[in-house]
């Protein structure tokens, strides 16, 4: 029965494909085509090899046990975040955070990476709440320190990683630092050098917050299902991609790159853009990288929530890709050495 | 129509959810016990809101213009519908033998606090690590001559020289497993994933108390059992039934 009505939905979903008139948030929408196509091939191959003795090999039985423990596991706290997350959006007033912040920026920039710390919520949220804080005429430098440091260190995400690393606080210590850190530096720096011609230039006006026109309830559910399902949908590509990781890779690999402290920062960095894991779910991921350093896998978890493949994709859309590149590429550099600091002293 | 896929996206994840945790305890191949209550508040949040979304839909067509449109379904989240019908139709195994065999054993944390005396029981249950631990680190050397009970899962040794008993422990779960291992001699190897109850002696070879001491067991006795309710914890088995 649903599989009929998933099979409706999707050739309606389909049938919208050219609304391009909106590329930036929309991004996504683009590509329903290759979605629908990737969703049927998925869906038509678990059905069919379900009874069938493929599904029994060891090894694509134990790659769909780590995906489906991974996305299990993130799941709850998925669902914490994106309705808190959306409760603050359908209920707390717009301009209360340009009211909180000072007046100068290079002030405003350390309020706000700790103001994201309170707002629980996961990268792919945070991205245009960024969006519309600078569209409410917070500087931006104060939006991206905000951008950088929610999905990183709030409370939700510290809970997680307590959890991943039980008798460890050294480990949260480090994360929350490492992440401040980064996520103020980060704002510093676009003060300092950053240009506001790579933006994009067309401003359209856009309401996160309460809009005219819903009841509050609606504009939560609405908020809550939006939220859920991307950052869902990504979570389940992200686990994918590490149970292929974790069922493909052999640990020789791993040991070859564990060995190098130095390699072993910068291979777990890289491994946090590829994975694109979900920053509620990620210190499970690094906590199950165990023959990696702390500081290594502290650098998986803070560059994890501030670079990774689909933010990339979510920032470009949203900012314009002149300052995605930029902007990522100097993030990864920073939260790298912050990591290795804070890593270095702490753990 | 278009928008009756995001609330049935919501109800399945929340039903699949619920239906791993409320009747068995299937939920326990992934992740720890204590995460129960949470998934199955999770599974009752999705499926209400999901309900809530269904029925909020018919009061807002012909608002999808408005500027910041939450309504549509971000193509990403098609990919919930991979582990939610996973969930509901084909629960993905527990790990066991391809999973032990391919990973390093887990280091054995170090005792500070020395050892108690063994309790006279014999055969004398014992988990996986305490063994190991009795053997590398005990210098009373306690173990020696001992009778042992000890349970776990055949993983065969690829070298073909005896096989081992096999615990994997969930750190959090299934995706952080660590194994622990005990060679068993002395007898032919079991089909592999066969959980057994095996009593035994300490297999001599180096010195007991120190790391040269192999966590190895000669075996006297092989019992199958059922698979422990608790198979992914670092714990004596508590049995079904």
């Amino acid at each position: 029965m649903e599989k009929t009505d998933e099979l409706v939905t999707l050739r309606e979903s389909a049938a919208v494909v050219p609304v391009p008139s909106r590329p930036p948030v929309r991004r996504a929408r683009r590509w329903p085509l290759g979605a629908a196509a990737l969703l049927l091939a998925g869906a038509t191959g678990v059905l069919l090899l379900g009874g069938t003795r493929w599904l029994d090999q060891p090894a694509v039985g134990a790659w769909r046990t780590v995906c489906l423990a991974i996305t299990v596991q993130a799941l709850p706290f998925l669902v914490l975040g994106t309705v808190l997350s959306g409760a603050i959006n359908a209920f707390v007033p717009a301009g209360l955070f340009t009211r909180v912040l000072p007046k100068r920026a290079a002030l405003a920039v350390p309020v706000a990476g700790v103001a994201g710390a309170v707002l629980p919520g996961c990268e792919c949220a945070s991205v245009p709440v960024a969006d519309s804080l600078i569209r409410r005429g917070v500087t931006p430098a104060a939006a991206f320190a905000f951008l950088l440091s929610a999905p990183a260190v709030n409370p939700v995400v510290l809970t997680a990683t307590a959890v991943a690393f039980p008798g460890n606080p050294a480990m949260i210590a480090a994360r929350l630092l490492a992440s401040l850190g980064t996520a103020a530096v980060m704002g510093w720096l676009w003060l300092w050098r950053g240009d506001e011609k790579w933006l994009r230039p067309a401003l359209r006006h856009r309401h996160t917050g309460h809009a005219h026109g819903h009841s509050r309830r609606q504009e939560f559910l609405l908020a809550f299902q939006h939220d859920f399902l991307q950052a869902g949908g990504f979570l389940v590509l992200g686990a994918m991609a590490a149970a292929t990781f974790d069922v493909a890779v052999p640990r020789a690999v791993l040991d070859a790159f564990s060995g190098t402290p130095w390699l072993a920062v910068l291979f777990l960095a890289g491994l946090a853009v590829l994975l694109a894991v979900c920053s509620e779910a990620d210190a499970f991921v690094a906590a199950s990288l165990t023959g990696f350093s702390p500081t290594a896998r502290l650098a998986f978890m803070v560059v994890g929530p501030m670079v990774d493949l689909k933010l990339i994709a979510l920032q470009a859309g949203t900012f314009g890709r002149a300052f995605a590149w930029r902007f990522c590429t100097a993030t990864t550099v920073v939260a790298v050495a912050a990591s290795a600091l804070i890593g270095g002293a702490l753990l | 129509m278009r928008r009756v896929a995001p609330s049935l996206l919501l109800k399945l994840t929340g039903i699949g959810l619920l239906h791993i945790t409320l009747f068995d305890d299937t939920y326990l191949r992934y992740v720890k016990a204590g995460l129960r209550p949470v998934l199955i508040a999770s599974g009752v949040v999705l499926l209400l809101l999901g309900i809530a979304a269904a029925f909020s839909r018919a009061g807002r067509e012909g608002h999808a213009h408005d500027g910041h449109d939450h309504s549509g379904t971000p193509s990403a989240a098609w990919l919930l519908l991979l582990p939610a019908l996973s969930l509901l139709l084909f629960a993905p195994p527990a790990l066991g033998a391809y999973t032990a065999a391919r990973s390093g054993a887990k280091p054995v944390a170090v005792q500070k606090k020395g050892f108690d005396p063994l309790p006279a029981t014999s055969p004398l249950p014992l988990t996986l690590t305490d063994f190991t631990k009795r053997v590398q680190q005990d210098r009373s050397r306690a173990i020696l001559g001992r009778s042992v009970r000890l349970t776990g899962f055949v993983t065969p040794d690829a070298a073909g020289d005896g096989w081992y008993l096999t615990r994997i422990i969930f750190t959090c779960c299934a995706a952080d497993s660590q194994t622990v291992k005990v060679h068993v001699h002395g007898s032919e190897s079991p089909p592999a994933d066969t959980w057994l109850a095996v009593t035994g002696t300490w297999h001599p070879a180096g010195t007991l108390g120190t790391r040269s001491a192999p966590a190895a067991l000669d075996v006297q006795r092989v019992t199958p059992i059922a698979r422990p309710v608790n198979a992914f914890t670092d714990d004596l088995p508590i049995t079904p039934g």
